[in-house]
């Protein structure tokens, strides 16, 4: 019994790591040009992208995730995301993809604004362009601030894809559940747990080895 | 022919006038020493020699070429890069690359500029330069690993990498610990015993006197006296350049 709740929670676990690591690969970039706009020095650019950003970092991902998913249906008359597990996939990649990116464009703001002008004056005076500036010497400068707080997210995010169950997308949680229905047990749910603590501890070493990378400047 | 020529240069911020005209010049080879009260507008000034900061007015000439003039609107991107490199600069804070060993902070720049060419000239010149900074035993050091007076030579050194005509100095050493100060003004001195071209900003009165050519007292955007240290330290005709020299001297 034991095997086979090994074997089908890690079924689901699949379905959480395809989420955790597709938000990944697309709100890292977004969030990076979401913190482009949210320091642009035009206000009709600056403003609206803060006040979204507010909106998003203020409300609920679960809200968000059924607002998404059921919103253009209900408003508009669409389904918009098709059916079946395909349309809960991308419907909730959407949710993920935004919330994340605003959550990041964030941190890359605070790390980015948190470079002294001293650097870029330096940099000025000697002849460097603006890219030659963010690229030889803002952006290590930037990385090394930021890791400690995308980390948090990053792990946050592991824990939050389960809040995708709200519009039914199978991940490991969903069929932990499965279980206490099929065979009235509720360990494998509990059991969960242990996949969430050894991701979360496996990105924890990365992260801390990408921190210890970085320790030879301050 | 004056190797810096600053004519009528005017500078506001938020409208209110911080630079009010200033003008002088100065020849190759020469030391300049800015004195001047706080807020009377010598780091501006230095700022606007380095076009970090853009006059209103006035006109900067160096060997003869106009490099800037108010009339002709700001420079652009490329332009400016060019034009400033005519001018180095050593901040207060020093401003190192942190990411980078002393040397490659030296030879950063001129790496760039030189596509990658001449790798192995620009490395000789930025150790030669570190050298010179007494600075041998810490060139692959990282700036927190440096001292205050090391990180302020290091930053010498980088500044004089790009052999600018004019070398600038804010306040060097008032960033530094008083048992610091001495190693940056002594390199300073040598470099000024070499006739390299620098305008320091500096409130170190003892050593304004001792090594430069010419000194320039600021009061209040406008240049109040100038001339050789012997008529503006020792001799002061101006009022308020007798008011700042006895706070100093006490
Ligand atoms: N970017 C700026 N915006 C607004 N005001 C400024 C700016 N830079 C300088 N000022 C003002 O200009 C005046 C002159 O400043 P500046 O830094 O040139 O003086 P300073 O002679 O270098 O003084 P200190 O000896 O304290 O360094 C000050 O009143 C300062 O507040
Ligand atoms: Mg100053």
């Amino acid at each position: 019994m034991f095997t086979t709740v090994t074997m089908s929670l890690f079924e689901g676990f699949l379905g959480t790591l395809k989420l955790f690591s597709l938000t990944l690969l697309f709100s890292l970039p977004l969030g990076l040009i979401i913190s482009f706009g949210s320091m642009s020095k035009t206000s009709i650019v600056r403003w609206p992208i803060r006040f979204i950003i507010w909106v998003v970092r203020g409300t609920p991902l679960m809200l968000q995730l059924l607002i998404i998913f059921y919103g253009p249906g209900i408003f508009f008359g669409t389904n918009l995301w098709g059916s079946g597990d395909r349309g809960r996939f991308t419907a909730a990649l959407v949710a993920f993809v935004f919330n994340y990116a605003c959550y990041f464009s964030e941190i890359f703001r605070g790390g980015i604004q948190s470079i002294p002008t001293g650097q870029y004056e330096a940099a000025a005076v000697l002849g460097l362009t603006k890219t030659q500036t963010f690229f030889r010497i803002v952006l290590v400068q930037v990385v090394k601030r930021i890791v400690p707080p995308i980390s948090n997210e990053v792990i946050t995010l592991v824990k939050d894809t389960s809040l995708a169950r709200v519009i039914a997308f199978y991940e490991i949680i969903w069929e932990g559940e499965r279980f206490i229905k099929s065979a009235g047990i509720i360990w494998p749910l509990f059991y969960t747990g242990v996949y969430y603590l050894i991701f979360s501890g496996l990105l924890t070493l990365l992260f801390g080895y990408i921190e210890k990378k970085l320790d030879y400047f301050k | 022919m004056s190797i810096l020529e600053v004519n009528n240069l005017k500078k506001k911020f938020d409208n209110t006038e911080i630079l009010k005209g200033i003008s002088f010049d100065m020849e190759k080879g020469e030391t300049l020493s800015i004195l001047g009260s706080s807020g009377s507008g010598k780091t501006t000034l230095l700022r606007c020699l380095n076009f970090l900061e853009t006059p209103d007015e006035g006109t900067i000439t160096v060997n003869g070429n106009c490099l800037f003039d108010a009339k002709n609107g700001p420079l652009r991107d490329g332009d400016l890069r060019q034009k400033r490199l005519h001018f180095g600069m050593v901040f207060q804070q020093f401003n190192l690359f942190p990411q980078y060993t002393a040397l490659e902070n030296v030879i950063l720049a001129p790496k760039l500029q030189s596509n990658g060419s001449n790798m192995d000239e620009i490395v000789k010149n930025g150790k030669s330069l570190l050298e010179k900074m007494g600075l041998a035993d810490r060139m692959n050091n990282y700036p927190h690993q440096l001292s205050g007076g090391q990180q302020q030579r290091v930053a010498i050194a980088r500044a004089l990498a790009l052999r600018p005509d004019i070398l600038c100095f804010d306040e060097p050493t008032s960033a530094l610990d008083p048992e610091l100060t001495g190693e940056v003004l002594k390199v300073i001195r040598e470099l000024a015993t070499q006739h390299t071209t620098m305008i320091i900003v500096t409130h170190e009165i003892g050593f304004a006197k001792d090594v430069s050519d010419k000194i320039i007292f600021m009061d209040d955007g406008v240049i109040a006296e100038q001339g050789t240290p012997a008529q503006v330290i020792s001799n002061p005709t101006n009022e308020r350049t007798r008011q700042f020299l006895a706070n100093y001297i006490g």
